[in-house]
């Protein structure tokens, strides 16, 4: 199996959060995204941190994660971060 | 007659010099403009994508064209300087600023342009626990250092060209080598900025040495910068 990059792991737990436009639990974010718990951790941090993801509350009040707009905008970049990446072999 | 004669000549002639003086001045202005401009649109061009990806290649790759920038700033400055005033009425006036400064200033920045270009693609083979640019800062400074305070920086800048020369070209070979894409890559892209980048050095520094290439220099370094201008906005898709 290859590796993914950091990059492409990024990109994988904000198209998993966007295919839930309403937010989705920390819980099955964790399931879906392939990663250890604590490698899930760090990359949940940065997320926040990038400001690419925020936490908002459910309906019946339970913790979900949503997608911001510059999430949106790093989906929309994705291919074009990455054909920049591979052109100059950065 | 032969006086007045003798003094129209000698006046069409100061003119003449005064005339390939400006034009020397304009050629000037318009390349460091023209590079200025290539590397600007390329740290710019691509701050979306790092801002988003925080990738250090990226970032490593927009600062060497940042540096660049700032490298052809000061060498059209001393250029400017020298070519307009008389080179010894500058060093009357402030000796410290054009000679010292402005030379250990310009040094660094060309040297740490080129190590910048290199650091963003080799930096992914090295221990990622460490970032180790600024060891090229700390050579980039003792270069500089070393050959404005050398009596003779001329000699030292050469030998220290042609050992740097010696190492990306067997870098740029390996790397080249290693590399999926072939054909006209961007390591020969690479290489060839090196080559004129050192050539623009020498022009600086030994103005004799490239006195009949000067023109065919400065348009290959021009249209090796395009390539890249071209390049950087095929892939961003020009934002």
């Amino acid at each position: 199996m290859v590796k993914r990059s950091k990059l492409e792991i990024i990109k994988d737990i904000l198209e998993i959060i966007k295919e839930n436009n309403a937010g989705i639990r920390p819980t099955p974010l964790l399931r879906k995204s392939n990663l250890s718990s604590k490698r899930y951790n760090e990359y949940f941090k940065d997320l926040i941190e990038k400001g690419f993801v925020r936490e908002i509350r459910g309906k019946r009040g339970e913790r979900m994660i949503s997608l911001t707009e510059r999430g949106f905008k790093f989906l929309d970049k994705y291919q074009v971060i990455v054909g920049f990446i591979d052109e100059f072999e950065l | 007659m032969p006086k007045q004669i003798t003094g129209r000549a000698v006046g069409e002639v100061g003119r003449g010099l005064g005339q390939l003086m400006n034009q020397g001045l304009q050629i000037e202005i318009i390349y460091a403009f023209v590079i200025i401009i290539c590397s600007l649109m390329i740290y710019f061009g691509t701050r979306e994508l790092y801002k988003l990806s925080g990738h250090k290649g990226i970032k490593y790759f927009r600062l060497g064209f940042l540096f660049f920038a700032f490298a052809y700033f000061f060498r059209s400055f001393i250029k400017v300087v020298l070519l307009y005033f008389n080179k010894e009425e500058i060093r009357a006036i402030a000796p410290f600023l054009f000679g010292s400064v402005t030379l250990f200033v310009f040094i660094y920045f060309s040297v740490m342009a080129i190590f910048y270009l290199l650091y963003s693609v080799i930096w992914k083979k090295l221990d990622k626990k460490l970032d180790k640019i600024w060891i090229f800062h700390l050579i980039a400074l003792i270069i500089s250092f070393i050959l404005v305070s050398s009596g003779n920086p001329i000699v030292g800048y050469l030998l220290l060209n042609i050992l740097l020369f010696g190492c990306i070209i067997f870098m740029v070979y390996k790397a080249y080598h290693q590399s999926k894409k072939k054909g006209f890559n961007l390591y020969v892209i690479y290489g060839l900025l090196v080559i004129f980048w050192i050539l623009n050095i020498l022009d600086i520094l030994v103005p004799s040495f490239v006195q009949g290439f000067q023109l065919l220099i400065y348009m290959a370094s021009i249209v090796v910068f395009l390539m890249i201008v071209y390049k950087v906005i095929k892939k961003t898709g020009s934002n």
